[in-house]
């Protein structure tokens, strides 16, 4: 119990770090941790918050920046945000950051929260054979149906793969080709890829207001570092799988560390003067969130822990989750020189872990769906998240919160304490022990001898049974037989099946007849006594009868039927039938 | 949200046809937004966006495919999830991806060898994947092709270390009876990950087995400070608190257990025998009670609840029990002879000696009891073949440390009986003639029942208290072995089993002589 009460006194401790500055839960936000930014904007020493909000996953996609508790724009996506990120571009003054949007094969670049640059992916390599058939086509020296045959013979094995027009080709019904072909055949062939994750990286000094590049990641499995003012294309990496998460760290002029999570669970470490990963680390699950906290990676995985490892891929610890992690985000106060990773769980919990020691805890009202941990407004240790619902959660850190490093190990668990439910025996029951003791000599002898009696009775049962040839089954060695009886319908009419075997070797049986022997008040039977064919061995013989129930008191009876052979009193083979009581009244 | 999907896809074909050149969208734009709802667990809205971009690609975006075959077979639609995964490798031919899942599908309804054709033919695609080589090396198992197995795993653990190929790797070794080999595995898999819990409990259950006793709870120990909630580690390492007689510091990890696992037979008997060890008698039959109600036909709980109820006295209660499943026929005999049942306890007497081939003791019982109906002749009968089990042993193995009071109470009898002078023992006469002093100083020698049943039950009760929590630590072995535990197929047992028995014959040979 004291340790529960200890509990209670540690999460209401672990809440008043916190102060509750706002919470919407109506805020209608959609997004992840990697499409929220703190940005300066105005260049007023004033963070705010710029949120690329999905809309509904479909539409009204909306960049949205809030100020305080309100919301200051909102202005009009073309597609779904993939990431987002603030970067100073360039040196002028006021250094007023930029805000990046990547979505599609696109990077929307915002200034002043206007759009200011658009900057498009490279297009693939097209497969020339492709890019042939396609041109063959234009000039209508082949038909549709050719050119589909073709298309996938390329399909099937080309290294490259098609571009979306040939893809969208053949998905095309026969009618549909020609027009398809006309329009589109006039237009150049391009392959595009998609931005699955951005990131920035300090051009060439460490300072917090110095110049960054944008990293992205590509869907099939590309990395580019972009120059933030001409946005060319500086660096070029690829993964052998599709990067999903990334942090960036360096500077690009002296020496950088992509740290990226691939869509194939596996973490790859880039380096600066390698175009490949340096370093892999498998996991044994999905990576949901990657967070670096100083030289050390940690990563949130679907099996519900957190792993911690080192700069070369080195396993350092891990930590189990009470739920499934939603989403992670890094905390640092350099005030404070306190570092801890966030973490949300799916239990509707935010938890801050250092190392694999579990600081504090936060209970919020809905999923945490995105964190981010930053300078807001003027107050350094702004805590923000939004949940699954749709609500946007601000929380300051207050300036007396303390959070002091607990041994990871938790002592005995609560349950140590906990009382054993030995099941308790009554006074009746010890009286009984007594009179055991006392008499055990007398009660085993008394137990022997009913055992003896109910081996004896059994036995002799049995005896009988054999001896009057009661049983079902048929212990003569001239007629082997066994028989079991079916009874069908509701009443007032049953149908009686009976089913007779007979189970010797090679030896037919003759001369058989089947009686019944029933109480004539309550059943009557059209044929209570009938000859029986001639039993092959092995076969079974279904013999039917009806049954009528005379009697509407609902009561019931059994009917036995015997086995006979002709010329013999004793039966072969009785079988008693419990009669169901009949539910329907006889007519007449 | 779909049938808005619809609208927009109706403004797209409206847009081909008027428009020039309109932009195709690109098959592959959601991927990043199912991966990031799907790695997140929310398998519902991943759904729902997974049915848009199909409908929208006519099923052509593979890794909506991939997602949905993935989250059917969470679902345990394992047959459809096998049938999505095999059109995503039509799709992609190339992606070793592909065909994993496919032999995993086919893995998961039991197709082990479809599975292992289609492991290799993805090995073909990528060489150097351990998931690969793992998964093949879980199929041999089920396919008991253990060389096979062994190669596989151990190419995976070449490619890269997982804890889960260890665990497989160690289980072939269990399978194939090799416990040696299986610790060795354990111990490097215990060096590369340090922390697992679940590596370090069958570590220990291991060396447990083999009889290692200070590893074993060396690991076990490990485990606990990583774990304190492993059941299989507070059941190993409670028993062998249990067996130094440290009751109070078994009972607080037995208490931890309880609150987890509060329906486990081999816990509750456990706990039963802790209270008996502490002279807890009346709370230790209500302990071994429950678990026999949990589990009704194992024969330790059976045994251990006779032995308590025989302390106890309530000899005719534990006649019951023992003779259910007669493991120890020495206590079901001490039984009957407090029963005074003689017709039964010649019985058992007859079983024991069909039984033990090997021990004299048994026979020597036999002659005393037999000789204690007055049935002389058939006394001196099981005398002799006594003499000649000695006789055989002392040719085999020159093992003649025979315990001072069985070869006491052999030369008792054979003179009562009048046996002759051609026994070994007439041979051994005057080594263990002190012993033979020492016990005629005891007022013993007289054909009159002696001594008083509690000095037994007392001398039954330290024994069994010693001997009792041996037992039971089989139990989470045969879990680990994963045998179909009957209780003689697990590979500890025969060696607890002696351990065990040693005391209870001490105390069985003392009631005969008591009656001599």
């Amino acid at each position: 119990m004291s340790s529960g009460s200890q509990e209670l006194k540690d999460t209401s401790v672990a809440s008043s770090k916190w102060l509750d500055a706002h919470y919407d839960p109506v805020a209608n936000l959609y997004t992840f941790s990697s499409c929220i930014a703190l940005s300066d904007l105005h260049g007023d020493g004033e963070n705010k918050l710029v949120v690329g909000d999905l809309g509904t996953g479909v539409c009204n996609m909306k960049l949205k920046v809030y100020r305080g508790t309100g919301l200051l724009s909102e202005s009009t996506l073309l597609d779904l945000p993939t990431g987002l990120v603030s970067f100073l571009m360039d040196l002028h003054e006021p250094r007023t950051p930029a805000i990046a949007v990547a979505s599609g094969p696109f990077i929307y670049v915002y200034k002043n929260l206007r759009p200011y640059f658009k900057f498009t992916l490279p297009s693939l390599e097209v497969n020339p054979l492709e890019q042939d058939v396609w041109s063959q086509a234009k000039e209508d020296m082949i038909d549709p149906m050719t050119l589909k045959e073709m298309l996938e013979g390329l399909r099937d094995k080309a290294e490259i793969p098609l571009s979306v027009r040939s893809l969208r080709f053949l998905m095309l019904e026969p009618q549909e080709m020609e027009n398809f072909v006309l329009l589109h055949k006039e237009q150049p062939i391009r392959r595009q890829t998609v931005i699955t994750c951005i990131g920035t990286l300090k051009k060439n000094m460490a300072d917090e207001d110095a110049v960054s590049c944008l990293v992205i990641g590509t869907e099939n499995g590309d990395v580019y570092i972009l120059d933030p003012e001409a946005f060319t294309i500086l660096y070029k990496m690829s993964l052998p799988s599709t990067p999903t998460l990334m942090d960036v760290t360096g500077q690009f002029d002296v020496e950088f560390r992509i740290t990226v999570a691939c869509r194939n669970g596996n973490i790859y470490i880039l380096r600066r003067d390698s175009p490949k990963p340096k370093y892999c680390i498998e996991l044994s699950s999905h990576p949901v969130a990657l967070v670096r906290m100083g030289k050390n990676v940690v990563v949130g995985c679907t099996h519900e822990t957190l792993h911690g490892y080192t700069q070369k891929g080195k396993k350092l610890w891990t930590a189990y989750l009470p739920a499934p992690v939603t989403t992670m985000a890094l905390m640092d106060l350099p005030t404070r020189g306190f570092q801890a990773v966030l973490v949300g769980l799916a239990n509707c919990e935010v938890h801050m872990y250092r190392d694999k020691n579990l600081v504090s805890s936060i209970k919020t009202p809905d999923v945490v769906t995105s964190i981010c941990f930053g300078r807001y407004g003027r107050e350094d240790g702004t805590l923000i998240m939004t949940t699954k619902g749709g609500g946007l959660i601000v929380k300051i850190l207050k300036r007396t919160a303390v959070f002091d490093d607990r041994d990871s190990a938790p002592g005995p668990p609560i349950a140590q304490s906990i009382r054993l439910n030995v099941p308790k025996k009554t006074k009746l029951y010890v009286d009984q022990t007594l009179r055991e003791r006392e008499n055990a000599v007398a009660m085993h002898r008394a137990f022997q001898m009913d055992l003896s009696r109910l081996r004896l009775a059994a036995a002799r049962a049995y005896v009988k049974a054999l001896e009057s040839s009661l049983t079902p089954m048929s212990a003569s060695l001239t007629e082997p037989l066994k028989m079991n009886a079916v009874v069908q319908g509701l009443g007032p009419s049953f149908k009686l099946t009976l089913n007779i075997q007979n189970t010797a070797a090679c030896r037919p049986v003759m001369n058989l007849a089947i009686s019944f022997l029933y109480d004539e008040n309550l059943y009557s039977m059209r044929t209570a006594f009938f000859k029986i064919p001639l039993l092959v061995p092995g076969l079974n013989y279904p013999i039917d009868t009806f049954v009528e129930c005379l009697s509407d008191k609902g009561i019931s009876d059994i009917i036995k039927v015997f086995v006979l052979r002709e010329g013999k009193s004793a039966p072969l083979l009785t079988a008693h039938i419990n009669m169901p009581v009949s539910e329907g009244l006889a007519l007449n | 949200m779909s049938r808005f999907f619809c609208a927009l896809l109706h403004t797209y074909i409206d847009a081909f046809l008027l428009s020039a050149a309109p932009d195709l969208p690109i098959l592959e734009r959601r991927n990043w937004l199912i991966h990031l709802h799907y790695i997140r667990k929310d398998y519902e809205t991943c759904k729902a966006i997974i049915k848009e971009q199909l409908h929208e690609t006519q099923g052509m975006c593979e890794y909506a495919v991939y997602v949905q075959a993935l989250i059917m077979r969470l679902e345990g639609k394992i047959q459809q999830s096998l049938e999505l995964f095999q059109s995503c490798a039509i799709l992609n031919p190339k992606s070793s991806d592909n065909l994993k899942q496919v032999a995993r599908s086919l893995f998961l309804l039991g197709k082990h060898k479809a599975a292992i054709e289609v492991y290799n033919e993805a090995a073909r695609l990528n060489q150097k994947d351990w998931e690969i080589s793992h998964n093949l090396g879980v199929c041999y198992i089920y396919t008991k092709d253990f060389k096979s197995a062994e190669e596989q795993l151990n190419l995976a653990l070449q490619l890269n270390k997982h804890d889960l190929t260890y665990m497989m790797l160690g289980k072939i070794h269990l399978l194939q009876g090799d416990t040696e080999k299986a610790i060795d595995v354990y111990k490097s898999a215990v060096e590369f990950s340090p922390e697992n819990t679940e590596l370090l409990t069958t570590l220990g259950l291991l060396y447990m087995q083999l009889g290692k006793y200070q590893k074993a709870f060396e690991h076990l120990g490990n485990s606990l400070t990583y774990d304190p909630n492993n059941f299989k580690a507070i059941l190993a390492a409670g028993s062998m608190m249990q067996t130094h007689g440290d009751y109070d510091v078994a009972m607080n990890k037995y208490r931890v257990a309880a609150y987890s696992v509060p329906e486990s037979p081999p816990l509750w008997n456990n706990i039963g025998m802790c209270f008996f060890g502490k002279k807890k008698y009346v709370a230790a039959i209500s302990c071994l009670k429950r678990a026999n109600y949990l589990s009704p036909f194992d024969w330790k709980i059976l045994y251990n609840l006779g032995l308590v109820h025989l302390t106890m006295q309530q000899y005719a209660s534990a006649f019951l029990l023992l003779q259910i499943y007669p493991s120890d026929l020495r206590l079901l005999l001490f039984t009957l002879t407090n029963l005074d049942d003689a017709d039964n306890g010649r019985r058992s007497h007859e079983q024991a000696v069909l039984l033990d081939e090997s021990n004299p003791l048994v026979n020597l019982n036999f002659a005393v009891f037999l000789y204690n109906q007055g049935d002389k002749k058939a006394a001196l009968l099981q005398l002799q073949e006594m003499e000649r089990k000695v006789n055989a042993q002392v040719e085999n193995n020159s093992n003649t440390d025979f315990d001072p009071e069985l070869v006491e109470m052999a030369q008792k009898l054979g003179t009562a009986l009048q046996a002759g002078e051609n026994l070994y023992w007439s041979k051994l006469g005057k080594d263990s003639k002190t012993s033979q002093r020492s016990s005629s100083s005891k007022p013993s020698s007289s054909q009159q029942p002696l001594g008083t049943n509690q000095a037994l039950g007392q001398a039954m009760s330290s024994a069994a208290g010693y001997s009792k929590s041996m037992q039971i630590t089989a139990e989470p072995e045969a879990d680990v072995s994963s045998a179909p535990s009957p209780p003689t197929v697990t590979p500890g047992e025969p060696e607890d089993e002696d351990e065990e028995t040693a005391e209870p014959q001490k105390v069985a040979r003392l009631a005969f002589s008591m009656r001599f």
